[in-house]
């Protein structure tokens, strides 16, 4: 029994250790979002705000169209993950499975892409975009997303696709399915945890990304969250109350739906495909 | 990757149609994209292109750029200051990462807060995490300074000293990147069977062991991919030292990037800022080719 | 407070909107122009001046863009839509840097023609130094809309209680630093604060000595660091840091860290942009309001005070399809009027000697009476169309010096040799 309980703290601890090290700034922001900007420029440093307000969540909502933002972010993030997932699921299954010559060279090329500075690219990019017609709307952030994820997701795919024992496909196989209905039932089940993290890497590139955003889709109509909060920022004064509410307002719920999306969704495939 | 050659049977020959067209939706997106702006690139590397020179036209100069950039110390000590940050924060954000999947692993009975814990740094955007950490680091307000005070040390001119600038923006890398690298292993830790461990605690090997024999070696896909991305993402390192020193003090802290950015952006020296990306391009490739060299010789599959 | 501040406007400009718009059903063919702004230059404002505009001019419709908060930001998108020639911008609000650059660009529309016979009186009613950056190469390449300048902000109060007078040089600042931190003895108080990080604003810190010793960072379009003058700044800096009149992290301070300190009352004097005064003035957290004075920056002797200049201009892009109605916007933009209403409701500096002498300009913003000798007095950073490298070389090596890491000497040499290939 001792030992159970001494194992139990051993968890309770590990849990602790990596909660720490990701709410420590998260918790820092959401104090801060509770403070006067005098409050933050006192010597010594508060650490739980001394006289809480709402003023910097009211600041929120006034200044900016956040919740605009907001949709149009996750809009743009969960169109570019599905395209990215799909395109990079097809991909890599035909790079580890099918007899495709030259396949190293194509993974090499397709990493490739993602070795250019994205600073650099960024003119001739917004020319394509704008002779496409599609500036200034989601698809603009959306193909281009989808574009700088595909390697990373490719890549974690391939390794994890690797790990699937061909018996499995082809009993799937004898039993009628094609080798996309063995993809779809057999391959993509066993690999959730792949598949998913392939999307949460896709979900929260596109999620961060700032310069395409700026760049592409500056106007309010399909302005990103990234962009949109920098504008609580003026030319000199970097507001950090009122920004550390946006964060709060905006990064929050999307990780706690991350977090609970993907327990459910994993075991959830997991287990059916271990029944399937 | 099988170099024999032998006579494709028919079924050979259809998985090969499937493949190609399996392949076709990632070919049709990057042609989309970003196939005309590297070409773009490319060319424009290979001439004089300076937007506040207009009358200097677009000519063709050759290597001129690349031979300019080998001459430039400015570019020299951007190149050894990017290495550096690949050397440090690669395996530091790998063995963090690893570490901290290795404790979210642990059957919890809550698990989102642990897996919030991992998501937070990930999703908060990289602009936002180089200013919080400058925030934490500057000499009067920051977090740590006043932890020294506390303790009663003098603070620390954490941001303007280089060598403590280089630290503080690789400590702060290295929380950021550190999560994709655990989120990636995390991933690779749920596939490994669990009956593996219980056989080898009944043959009673020590947690270590089961380490080293079970995880470590089920995890090298995993860690491979995570690998390999860092060092690319590393190479482009760029808005945490933008955010937390602009590059100072002086430009002890100027990545390559950071330096493309001036050259192209404040600068608009587009020909000589295309020269520079693309010999950054060509040091990632050489690493990763390294890489990937390296995991096609290894045979330990399983 | 927007609304009302609004109502009072429309009644202080008397806008007989109504009368014009029987008319709008009539206009032709209707253009729109698109106007970009940065997100800190009161687009809320702009979007109350072009409403005035639109409802006299029914036939255009004036859209406002705002992007990025910063200047870079701005920049990187307006280098995109710009090198690509990309029509979609007809009007841009540029920093009072970039006039040149443009210029050589060739991304700014010159105004010459659609000023025609006008251009030298309109051109003479403004600022002198706002009528001198924008006109490049003899070309008008943008037209002004708003000012701002560096200040010497300095605590009333503290003087008051010690009895001393703002200072007109730099000694007279560090000796009445080093008198009210001694009196005072609270360790949170320092002398003097200016920008330091290797940002635009630290170039001003090494320009505004420069000046105040009587020279320039050009002469003639020479190169002019060969002088003492331009070891003055470092001899500065260097001083005030060793008599602890300014803080030991000098070097990381950026443009807002100084407001934040001076409203929290840890600061006796601060070199700093308009947009402080109201700031300290009005924050519900400020601790000094009632306590600011403003004055021009010291010299190193009283006849030799200096000031940077900054502020917005507004150019017309190169590529709109609309330039004749641009221009026509831009002059409007660029009028007492729209000056005198930005003075009102968003205490942006008016470009008109005039508008600061106006009694609504002067009951928004008192203190804009002493404002005006400093800005009439101050100066520009060089104009050149490689300004932004120029700017860059000055900031990291003041940046280096500050933070300790290079010598006065090696940071003089740095600049001479890099600062020579540009200005040859």
């Amino acid at each position: 029994m001792p030992r159970l309980g001494n194992r139990r703290t051993m968890i309770v601890l590990a849990g602790l250790i990596v909660a720490a090290n990701g709410f420590f700034p998260a918790l820092w922001i959401l104090f801060t979002s509770f403070k006067t900007e005098a409050e933050l420029m006192r010597v010594p440093i508060t650490i739980w705000p001394a006289a809480p307000t709402f003023e910097n969540y009211v600041r929120v909502f006034v200044d900016q169209p956040i919740l605009r933002f907001l949709f149009n972010s996750v809009a743009v993030a969960v169109l570019s993950t599905l395209l990215c997932v799909s395109v990079s699921s097809l991909a890599a299954y035909a790079l580890v499975r099918l007899r495709v010559p030259g396949a190293g060279v194509i993974l090499s090329i397709l990493l490739a892409i993602a070795m250019f500075p994205l600073i650099s690219l960024m003119t001739p990019l917004f020319q394509v975009m704008r002779d496409l017609g599609l500036l200034n709307t989601w698809w603009a952030l959306v193909f281009p997303h989808a574009v700088l994820s595909m390697p990373v997701c490719i890549l974690v795919l391939i390794s994890f696709f690797q790990d699937i024992p061909r018996d499995l496909e082809n009993a799937a196989m004898i039993d009628g399915c094609t080798r996309l209905g063995a993809l779809w039932h057999v391959v993509i089940p066993l690999t959730a945890p792949g598949v998913f993290t392939a999307a949460i890497l896709a979900f929260v590139n596109s999620w961060d990304e700032f310069l395409l955003a700026l760049t592409l889709s500056p106007r309010v109509a399909s302005r990103t969250l990234p962009v949109g909060i920098t504008l609580y920022q003026g030319e000199f004064s970097f507001p950090w109350p009122i920004i550390s509410a946006a964060l709060v307002v905006a990064i929050v719920p999307i990780c706690i739906v991350i977090a609970l999306f993907q327990e459910r969704v994993v075991s959830g495939l997991t287990s059916g495909g271990m029944k399937g | 990757m099988s170099t024999i050659k032998h006579r494709l049977t028919p079924l050979e020959r259809s998985e090969r149609r499937l493949g190609f067209a399996m392949l076709a939706p990632a070919f049709l997106l990057l042609a989309a994209v970003v196939v005309y702006p590297i070409a773009d690139l490319i060319r424009a590397s290979f001439t004089f292109l300076h937007l506040a020179q207009p009358w200097m036209g677009n000519p063709f100069v050759g290597f001129d750029n690349y031979a300019k950039a080998l001459g430039d110390e400015r570019f020299l000590e951007a190149v050894w200051h990017t290495v550096l940050y690949v050397i440090v924060t690669v395996p530091g954000a790998v063995v963090v990462g690893l570490g901290l999947a290795l404790l979210a692993n642990k059957p919890f009975t809550i698990k989102w807060p642990v897996r919030l814990g991992l998501l937070l740094p990930w999703a908060l955007p990289l602009v936002f995490s180089g200013l919080i950490f400058r925030w934490f680091f500057e000499y009067n307000q920051g977090i740590a300074n006043a932890i020294l005070r506390g303790l009663g040390f003098a603070p620390l001119n954490w941001l303007t000293d280089p060598t403590l600038a280089f630290l503080t923006i690789c400590l702060a890398i290295i929380w950021k990147a550190s999560s994709f690298v655990a989120l990636v292993l995390l991933a690779g830790l749920q596939t490994i069977p669990k009956s593996y461990y219980e056989a080898a605690e009944v043959d009673g090997a020590s947690a270590w062991q089961q380490f080293r024999e079970i995880t470590l070696p089920m995890l090298r896909p995993a860690i491979f991919v995570a690998l390999i991305f860092r060092t690319i993402t590393a190479i482009q390192t760029f808005d945490i030292p933008y955010a937390m020193t602009n590059g100072g003090p002086g430009n002890a802290t100027e990545t390559l990037a950071m330096y493309i950015h001036k050259t192209t952006v404040d600068f608009l020296d587009i020909g000589y800022g295309s020269a520079l990306a693309v010999l950054m391009f060509i040091v990632s490739a050489v690493i990763t080719s390294g890489y990937l060299r390296y995991t096609r010789r290894d045979p330990g599959r399983h | 407070m927007e609304h009302g501040l609004l109502r009072r406007s429309m009644a202080t400009f008397g806008l007989a909107a109504a009368l014009t718009l029987g008319g709008a059903t009539l206009a032709a063919a209707q253009t729109t122009l698109r106007i970009f702004t940065g997100g800190q230059q009161r687009p809320d404002v702009m979007r109350q001046i072009v409403d005035v505009y639109m409802k006299n001019n029914p036939n255009v419709k004036v859209d406002v863009e705002v992007g990025g908060a910063t200047s870079e930001q701005q920049q990187q998108y307006l280098n995109t839509v710009l090198a690509s020639k990309d029509s979609a911008l007809d009007l841009v609000l540029i920093d009072v840097i970039r006039p040149a650059q443009w210029s050589a660009a060739q991304w700014a529309e010159p105004l010459d023609t659609y000023l025609g016979a006008e251009k030298d009186a309109v051109m003479a009613r403004y600022l002198p130094a706002y009528r001198a950056a924008n006109i490049v190469g003899g070309k008008v390449i943008a037209l002004p809309y708003f000012a701002d300048a560096q200040f010497l902000y300095y605590r009333k109060d503290l003087l008051e209680k010690y009895g001393l007078q703002p200072p007109k040089t730099w000694d007279e600042l560090k000796a009445a630093a080093q008198k009210i931190m001694a009196g005072e003895n609270n360790p949170n108080l320092r002398g003097f604060e200016t920008a330091g990080a290797p940002i635009e604003g630290t170039v001003c810190t090494y320009l505004v000595p420069m000046w105040g010793a009587g020279e320039d960072l050009t002469k003639d379009g020479k190169l002019n660091l060969a002088g003492d003058a331009a070891k003055k700044p470092f001899a500065l800096w260097a001083d005030l840091k060793a008599a602890n009149v300014t803080p030991p992290n000098l070097a990381e301070i950026p443009t807002d860290r100084i407001r934040q300190n001076f409203q929290a009352g840890n600061l006796i004097f601060a070199m700093t942009w308009g947009y402080v005064w109201n700031r300290a003035q009005n924050d519900a957290d400020s601790t000094v309001k009632g306590k600011v004075g403003v004055v021009p920056l010291p010299g190193f002797t009283a006849d030799k005070q200096a000031t940077c200049i900054g502020g917005w201009q507004v150019a017309v892009s190169a590529f709109s399809k609309n330039k004749a109605e641009a221009a026509k916007l831009a002059r409007f933009l660029s009028s007492p009027d729209v000056s005198k209403m930005q003075a009102v409701l968003a205490s942006h500096l008016p470009v008109f000697p005039a508008v600061y002498e106006d009694k609504d300009v002067l009951a928004a913003n008192p203190w804009f009476a002493q404002a005006l000798p400093v800005v009439q007095a101050a100066r520009s950073r060089p104009v050149t169309p490689r300004y932004t490298e120029v700017s860059e070389i000055i900031r990291t090596n003041m940046n280096a010096f500050l933070a300790g890491t290079k010598a006065a000497d090696a940071a003089l040499a740095d600049m001479n040799g890099r600062l020579g290939a540009i200005f040859r």
